[in-house]
């Protein structure tokens, strides 16, 4: 499955999903796919963008919290898993788009080729689950409606063919319409 | 900062409204953070970095935020201040430890204790020195500058030994 795709087909399933997103080509896809307020585009500060969504999961238990996190990402924060499980907030979906590589930075591997991420997050308390197809992430996607957090969705994707275009907001603009809509909404 | 001084800081913050206090635990603040702990508003990261990035979240969710930490994990969170904190203009206040203010203090903390105010000068970062007479002055400054959206640094100087 197509990364780009994977992030579309969850965002559509789930617009009530307030969503942090890991630096990148993530931020980038989802800023083109499916822009809107409660997105969080984490563009600087790479590995935070679980930790981001752990602070905004503990204080806003109605909404649900999606972080769209990247293996290279979650590799360098791997205490997060061990935070996120130790919290446990019921209410956080912790996906990782996993390309094996660090795609925004020209292609490198990463080393979630030979480690299991989501067998890591299972002894740190998450519900885990792993995805290869678009019917797997379907499926899943009505099951998540009634399962209780923290739950972590490794997706197994292709790199785009092409490259999404950069978020246009200014970094503060990002942050005021953010806080913004969770005010109005929380 | 004694033991009394750091108790009533933790305690002055917390009627201030400062409803988070996330880190990485540090000798030159302890009696800070046991109040915390005992008050169930301490959340002890893994990382100063982590701390950072679960402070803003629940700053971004409207919950005042502040995060604490030794210098030497101080050093470890430069990026994440200039690329998280600095950049979207998130209101946190830090708790720094300084290790290494007293030139007799442990070896490995002999150069960042030196070079720390530089490090927070050319970062732009605004700071207050704590002490005794003064603190709470200084943690009222602090309130102040996140009522006013920009981030700003307390020290807590290293003046002991064990």
């Amino acid at each position: 499955m197509i990364k780009k795709k994977a992030i579309e087909e969850i965002c559509l399933k789930n617009n009530n999903a307030i969503i942090v997103s890991a630096n990148g080509f993530i931020s980038r896809d989802l800023f083109e796919s499916f822009d809107k307020p409660d997105n969080f585009y984490m563009i600087g500060s790479m590995g935070l963008a679980s930790s981001i969504g752990l602070g905004i999961a503990t204080k806003c238990p109605k909404r649900k919290i999606f972080i769209f996190d990247g293996d290279g990402n979650i590799l360098m924060n791997l205490g997060s898993l061990v935070t996120i499980g130790f919290l446990k907030p019921n209410n956080l979906v912790h996906f990782i788009f996993d390309n094996s590589s660090h795609e925004s930075t020209g292609g490198q591997p990463t080393m979630s080729s030979k480690i299991e991420l989501e067998k890591i997050a299972m002894v740190t308390n998450y519900k885990t689950f792993k995805i290869k197809t678009l019917n797997e992430l379907q499926e899943l996607l009505i099951k998540l409606k009634t399962i209780s957090g923290p739950v972590l969705v490794l997706v197994k994707v292709k790199n785009n063919s092409k490259i999404s275009k950069r978020v246009e907001y200014e970094p503060e603009q990002i942050k005021e319409q953010f806080m913004n809509s969770i005010r109005e909404n929380n | 900062m004694d033991k009394i001084d750091q108790i009533e800081l933790f305690d002055f913050l917390l009627k201030n409204k400062v409803e988070n206090f996330i880190g990485v635990p540090d000798s030159t603040m302890k009696h800070f953070i046991h109040r915390g702990l005992e008050k169930n508003k301490i959340i002890i990261s893994t990382r100063e970095e982590e701390a950072i990035g679960i402070a803003t979240g629940m700053t971004l969710a409207g919950s005042k935020s502040l995060v604490f930490m030794q210098n030497a994990g101080f050093g470890n969170s430069i990026s994440t201040i200039t690329s998280l904190v600095q950049m979207y203009k998130i209101p946190l206040i830090f708790i720094i430890g300084w290790r290494g203010f007293l030139s007799s203090d442990a070896p490995e903390h002999l150069l960042f204790g030196k070079i720390q105010p530089d490090i927070l000068k050319l970062l732009g970062i605004k700071t207050k020195i704590l002490d005794s007479k003064t603190w709470k002055k200084s943690a009222e400054w602090a309130l102040k500058n996140i009522e006013k959206g920009n981030m700003c640094a307390l020290i807590i100087r290293r003046e002991f030994h064990d």
